[in-house]
């Protein structure tokens, strides 16, 4: 019970309380730049999602088989040339950044090409937002975060598993769908307003945006409120964590 | 062990490198998708502007249907005839004779002309201002806010004195105004020699309710029609069969300009000659 009340704690905290692009400022590229219109910013949004998934899949392997101290093949290949307990002190968390851009590219390249050869519809629908997201921060921002879960904690049984990473990204993604075709939304019905020659073009893109995030912060607090809700109502185990060191953990 | 991290960091970054290689190399050859050369060669032929005029999203789109799809070859209006023929040929058809496609603006009422204009404050585009009443007593007209020019790439439409007027100097063709007027008063004409007679109104009230609202409306006289031929009246308002428009027809219709008491008929255009 515990454990789904965490994965479902992580969805609607990545989804609306810690959204990426209105809580954390990742991804505003395209944030400002595709939220012309609603249906562009609907395929920005599936394309994000979609790859931010395929990411958060291979960020969480490689940093629990290769990166993290003690992680089995590295500590398996250091074990040829040194003693065992030596060898589960090898750290490669410093490679998370080149790493990750190089698993993101690369999975994004073929990707499209599988796209491209099996569903010609979709890669007609995704048209230039595939590549485009190649080298988006909040991709790399799911990454580094679901590293920071897996690799920053000090108790082994905290660190996330498989599941709770792609849940994050998956939902990381949602959020920002959500909030790029409310900006789409908005910014639609900006055409017909009257606005003043000073603000017109990006500076009132940007005005909206911070007003947007500002609602957003209503959101605050939700999280641990739910999670209350939810960690009291179950019964003995569940009561003898606290919940301050549960929210903590689940703040992406 | 300082040595065996830095190894094995480097051994990681390598390996990775390596696999990564091999399998988009891989799947670039596995996953191939075999392109038609003859879409590369319409593609490189196609002006590039990814004016949307064709219906199509851009060149690229308009390149693989005329090759899947048997599009028709004269679509581009920005490439014009020369385009069409070197497609045809690619294609190994014939081409049909293109003319280009500009647009007109049927209203030539400026601010002077239009009569019973009231005050009006609010948004300031044609399609919030033609759902307004009583702004404009001619409720087929120019309302002069320019989406037309605001949809325009190419900034060749210019509001002068409250009524859209078209630089053809500039303008491609790509009737991207014809689709944005609230009012349907751009049409886009086939310009057959570098400038055309156009009649310039959309009022198809009769004569008496136009002389109302505007000072240059057309008032179904029918003296056009009586010099020339190409004249037919529709709806209280006299048009101009384009199908039949030729250079013979230029002294008929000078005369029939001429002639028009409200000098409704306009001679538009004076294309460059870039293709």
């Amino acid at each position: 019970m515990n454990y789904i009340a965490d994965i479902f704690l992580i969805a609607i905290s990545a989804t609306l309380i810690n959204n990426f692009v209105l809580y954390y400022f990742v991804g505003i590229c395209p944030f400002i730049g595709v939220s012309k219109n609603v249906s562009m910013a609907v395929g920005m949004g599936c394309a994000v999602t979609f790859v931010m998934t395929i990411a958060a899949f291979l960020s969480w392997t490689i940093t629990k088989f290769i990166l993290i101290p003690g992680a089995p093949v590295s500590s398996f290949i250091a074990g040829i040339f040194l003693p065992a307990e030596q060898a589960a002190h090898i750290d490669l968390t410093i490679l998370s950044y080149i790493v990750y851009i190089f698993a993101i590219s690369s999975s994004v390249q073929f990707v499209e090409m599988y796209v491209r050869k099996f569903f010609p519809a979709l890669y007609k629908s995704f048209g230039v937002f595939l590549p485009l997201i190649t080298t988006n921060c909040a991709i790399l921002f799911a990454c580094l975060t679901i590293m920071s879960h897996v690799a920053g904690v000090d108790n082994p049984a905290d660190a996330w598993d498989l599941a709770k990473s792609l849940i994050l990204a998956i939902f990381g993604g949602v959020g920002f769908t959500i909030a790029i075709v409310i900006m789409a939304g908005i910014r639609e019905e900006l055409d017909f307003c009257d606005i003043p020659k000073a603000f017109q073009g990006a500076a009132i893109t940007l005005i909206v945006a911070g007003i947007l995030a500002m609602a957003f912060m209503g959101f605050t607090g939700v999280d641990s409120g739910l999670g209350n809700m939810i960690k009291t109502s179950d019964t003995t185990a569940v009561n003898a964590i606290p919940v301050e060191t549960n929210h903590q953990q689940i703040k992406v | 062990m300082y040595f065996i991290t830095i190894g094995l960091a480097g051994g990681t970054l390598v390996t990775m490198a390596v696999i990564l290689t091999y399998i988009l190399g891989w799947a670039n050859k596995a996953f191939h998708v075999e392109v038609d050369t003859k879409v590369i060669a319409i593609n490189d032929i196609l002006p590039g502007a990814n004016c949307g005029g064709c219906d199509y999203v851009g060149c690229g789109e308009y390149a693989e249907a005329i090759v899947a799809d048997n599009a028709p070859i004269g679509k581009c209006t920005v490439g014009g005839a020369n385009c069409a023929a070197f497609i045809a040929e690619i294609m190994g058809v014939e081409a049909a004779d293109m003319v280009p496609l500009r647009p007109v603006i049927h209203c030539n009422g400026h601010y002077a002309d239009k009569l019973g204009i009231n005050e009006y404050r609010g948004e300031k585009t044609c399609t919030a201002m033609g759902r307004v009443a009583n702004v404009q007593a001619c409720v087929y007209g120019c309302l002069g806010f320019g989406d037309c020019a605001g949809v325009c790439k190419y900034d060749a439409i210019n509001i002068i004195n409250n009524l859209a007027t078209i630089d053809y100097q500039k303008c491609i063709g790509c009737g991207a105004c014809a689709k944005a007027c609230p009012r349907n008063i751009i049409t886009m004409t086939p310009f057959k020699t570098e400038k055309i007679f156009a009649v310039a109104c959309s009022n198809k009230d009769k004569g008496k309710e136009v002389m109302s609202v505007c000072k240059v409306g057309c008032i179904t006289c029918k003296a056009c029609t009586r010099h020339c031929s190409l004249f037919s009246i529709n709806n209280n308002l006299s048009t101009i069969n384009y199908d039949e428009y030729n250079l013979d027809f230029m002294d008929d219709l000078t005369k029939a300009a001429d002639k028009c008491p409200k000098k409704v008929i306009v001679c538009q255009g004076n294309l460059t000659k870039k293709n």
